[in-house]
């Protein structure tokens, strides 16, 4: 009975998957992306600290959405793709 | 009967109901519904946020077949669609906040009539199939297309039994002013749906005011409680009047524009009003205090409601009774505007 109700999702979206997680972060570009949340800078800051504490990274980029409540512009989604290898969002409030 | 055959508990083990049983999709009355809709089935009308899954004739139809609708109502449904898809509207913050807006559906023109959209007694009420299964469509459709599933995208804390359906009519009849969708910059006689990212409905009661201005100021003191007394910065905010308030307000030369300055002014509070920690630990953003050298004593008016312009109103509910509604809308003003579209009737 069930194949006869037609499906109200969209079955052409194929769902979405995380990427392959790095074994180390020794000599990879890593982007911390500040969502623009209240006090979401003071939690990278402190990322940004223990990740050069504990591993060795070829640099650490900082960006920044314009919104929290808006996605990321697609412009600043090619500049991250393009110059990164390991990505870092921060909520923070 | 066997659960594992019963169409209703087939559907919600999918996992694409709002958790009340669902009218079963079939092949009959999909195509019913696509034919009433006049455009190809397979006919793109929008990409909605947040996952962008894609809203085609089909897929609307199969969400307004289970939502309820009659074949009839695909039209406004669509309209809906391409409303609150619109990029103004914001739905992907609108779905994702851990606030409490849902999308209101709000229907002018010759159509309400026609479709039986209730604007009167009751008017955000049950009762009414037009309106209970037009904005449950729309709801389905947030969910089905857009992923916005509670629990999972959708982080509103609180949520608000509208997030079921939202969907309400103007009382064109009743009203002393030009409807809302004029207003909105459409002609008179267009059918419309506008979109809004509403809070439940808080009914302010007065039955004494027998002065337009006395009315506007409980008005005021009402509308400065919008989440919490010292909150500043709101966006769009909707005042559903009632006809009896209408009359009171028209009869003393109020309309939208005189209302919307009236209320902007009166609801701006000082800044040393507004600091954090003296009465409630809520207060202005500390970006914005640091602007201020000596805040306790500062006097310089901070708005409640980012702009005049951001008031929206229309008359509804029934003709006996002294009560406003108030909307208040999702708080961040940039993010989500109201937003209109014409339905093209078929």
């Amino acid at each position: 009975m069930s194949e006869e109700f037609l499906d109200p999702t969209d079955s052409v979206a194929v769902p979405r998957r995380t990427a392959p997680r790095p074994a180390s972060l020794d000599g990879k570009v890593i982007t911390l992306l500040d969502i623009s949340k209240a006090k979401g800078d003071h939690l990278l800051d402190r990322i940004e600290e223990l990740l050069r504490e504990r591993h060795r990274p070829k640099a650490i980029l900082r960006r920044k959405k314009p919104t929290f409540a808006r996605p990321a512009p697609e412009d600043l989604r090619a500049l991250i793709l393009k110059e990164t290898e390991v990505l870092v969002e921060g909520l923070a409030d | 009967m066997d659960p594992a055959g019963d169409p209703f508990e087939i559907l919600y083990a999918r996992g694409v109901t709002d958790g009340l049983p669902v009218v079963p999709p079939t092949r009959e009355r999909v195509a019913a519904a696509v034919a009433a809709a006049g455009r190809p089935s397979d006919a793109l009308v929008a990409l909605v946020p947040p996952n962008f899954g894609r809203a085609t004739v089909e897929k609307i139809a199969v969400n307004a077949v289970m939502a309820g609708c009659r074949p009839e109502y695909m039209p406004v449904v669509i309209a809906g669609v391409e409303a609150m898809c619109d990029d103004a509207f914001d739905l992907h913050g609108v779905s994702a906040t851990t606030n409490s807006a849902a999308p209101l559906f709000i229907v002018n023109g010759p159509i309400r009539t026609r479709l039986e959209i209730n604007a009167g007694a009751g008017v955000f009420g049950p009762g009414h199939r037009a309106n209970a299964t037009i904005g449950r469509a729309l709801r389905l459709i947030v969910r089905n297309l857009g992923g916005a599933a509670a629990g999972g995208i959708t982080m509103s804390t609180m949520a608000h039994p509208g997030y079921f359906t939202y969907c309400i009519a103007e009382r064109e009849e009743e009203s002393p002013w030009p409807p809302l969708s004029v207003r909105q910059g459409f002609a008179a006689g267009d059918s419309t749906v506008s979109v809004f990212a509403g809070y439940a409905p808080q009914v302010v009661y007065d039955h004494q005011s027998h002065r337009g201005e006395d009315l506007l100021v409980t008005l005021v003191n009402s509308l400065a409680v919008m989440s919490h007394h010292k909150s500043t910065h709101h966006g769009d905010t909707l005042l559903v009047v009632s006809p009896e308030h209408a009359q009171l307000l028209a009869g003393d030369g109020w309309d939208p524009d005189r209302m919307r300055v009236f209320l902007w002014e009166r609801l701006r509070k000082p800044v040393k009003d507004l600091i954090p920690g003296v009465n409630g630990g809520e207060g202005l953003p500390a970006r914005v205090l640091a602007k201020f050298p000596d805040p306790s004593t500062d006097e310089t008016l901070i708005a409640k409601v980012r702009e005049p312009q951001n008031f929206k109103f229309l008359v509804a509910g029934g003709t006996a009774g002294r009560f406003t509604a108030v909307v208040a809308g999702w708080t961040f003003s940039k993010m989500s505007r109201m937003v209109t579209r014409r339905i093209d009737v078929h």
